[in-house]
């Protein structure tokens, strides 16, 4: 099976999402206190250090729910004209160059410039 | 008693809505012309209530308890969520007609056939999955609709011939309801695309392809043997599951599909499909 069966369904982190997107006063929160907002949830250090600066590829591998990925980096960068060249999506273009690449080198939303490996 | 007049499907990739022209015109063009015959279809057919099937994408339940298929039986719902307002470019929430009659029949009855089917009463959520068909196909809402959501993404992600099984069920269920409604459903999702995962940005074009074949070639056995959960999750992983909501349309029809489009696009990152079928189950 694929991807989506890497996801720990028992992490503090998945059920946050659910509620946090749910709650204005939470996603203000998010943006001013956001350990607070973690512990209160009862997320491991890792996981709260993992939302510092969210990167894709690690919070995968801590088992969060890739569908609740890009919903934690739209609560930093905003939800709306979520185009390719949205920070939410370039976040997938720096986590899994290989992967962006092979599809996206040479369209308009390639962030790699010519002459790049 | 009430009865089935039209069955579809169509892509639900909030690109459709949200980030629309960053799509080639092309595809723009073909998503249009495809929602318009859907439209055309549904006036012909002239249904008092749509049944939407799509992906709950962890909105109505957290991820610690996501029930298989979940009813709104509101008499009147609200979308699109507050959180995907701005992600679906709608500035002003629509207002929706529920059928409360109709929706808490299927519940009751899903119930003594061994299906647990949830519901919500109220304030039921909605994302892409029941916004974009909603504001594509019954655009000033004037048609009642009952959202039934399921669990595509969570493991376990319910196999195709369960949700044909469950689109069995459903389609003598409805059959049995004591009204005269006249009921379309409508698949929504898919088709491949792998929302978060590592290959984000990638459509399985041959998958595709030969799953709107399998659909216009009409035999239902052979559809359920080649189109695998497997298979799906190989061509996205977590995305192109949704397409059991399709499984449970293709439930309550007889013959092959008419592909109204398909456009592998990666500006709205999702392979989209569009499929009516002519022939419905007697």
């Amino acid at each position: 099976m694929g991807n989506v069966e890497r996801v720990d369904k028992t992490l503090a982190t998945n059920e946050m999402v659910y509620y946090l997107r749910k709650s204005p006063e939470l996603q203000r929160r998010w943006c001013t206190e956001r350990a607070a907002v973690c512990r209160e949830f009862g997320l491991t250090q890792p996981e709260i250090q993992a939302l510092e600066n969210p990167d894709p590829r690690i919070l995968m591998d801590l088992g969060v729910h890739q569908y609740l990925v890009p919903h934690i980096l739209r609560l930093t960068h905003g939800t709306s004209n979520v185009t390719n060249k949205h920070p939410s999506l370039t976040a997938y273009a720096d986590a899994f160059p290989r992967e962006t690449d092979t599809v996206l080198k040479g369209t308009k939303w390639s962030t790699k410039k010519d002459g790049d490996g | 008693m009430a009865d089935i007049v039209a069955a579809m499907a169509t892509t639900h990739t909030p690109g459709l809505l949200g980030w629309f022209e960053d799509a080639p015109a092309d595809q723009q063009q073909t998503a249009r012309n495809a929602f318009q015959k859907m439209r055309e279809h549904l006036a012909a057919a002239q249904p008092d209530v749509l049944i939407i099937f799509g992906n709950d994408h962890l909105l109505n339940w957290p991820i610690n308890n996501t029930p298989e298929y979940t009813v709104g039986i509101a008499d009147e719902h609200t979308g699109p969520a507050d959180w995907y307002q701005p992600w679906l470019g709608q500035a002003e929430k629509y207002r929706l007609k529920g059928h409360p009659g109709l929706a808490r029949h299927i519940v009751n009855e899903t119930g003594k056939r061994g299906l647990p089917f949830a519901y919500i009463r109220k304030d039921m959520q909605f994302d892409d999955a029941i916004s974009t068909p909603t504001l594509w196909l019954n655009p000033d809402q004037s048609i009642p609709t009952i959202p039934i959501t399921m669990n595509c993404t969570v493991p376990p992600i319910p196999r195709p011939e369960r949700a044909y099984q469950v689109g069995k069920a459903l389609r003598e269920i409805i059959r049995k309801y004591p009204g005269n409604e006249r009921v379309a459903l409508i698949g929504s999702g898919g088709l491949s695309h792998e929302p978060g995962g590592p290959r984000y940005f990638r459509i399985d074009e041959e998958f595709d392809r030969a799953f709107l074949q399998w659909l216009a070639d009409g035999d239902h056995d052979a559809i359920l043997r080649e189109c695998t959960l497997e298979r799906m999750e190989e061509a996205g992983s977590g995305g192109t599951g949704e397409l059991i909501a399709w499984f449970v349309v293709l439930a309550a029809t007889v013959g092959g599909a008419e592909v109204l489009g398909y456009e592998p696009s990666y500006a709205w990152r999702c392979a989209s499909g569009w499929v009516i079928w002519p022939g419905l189950s007697p």
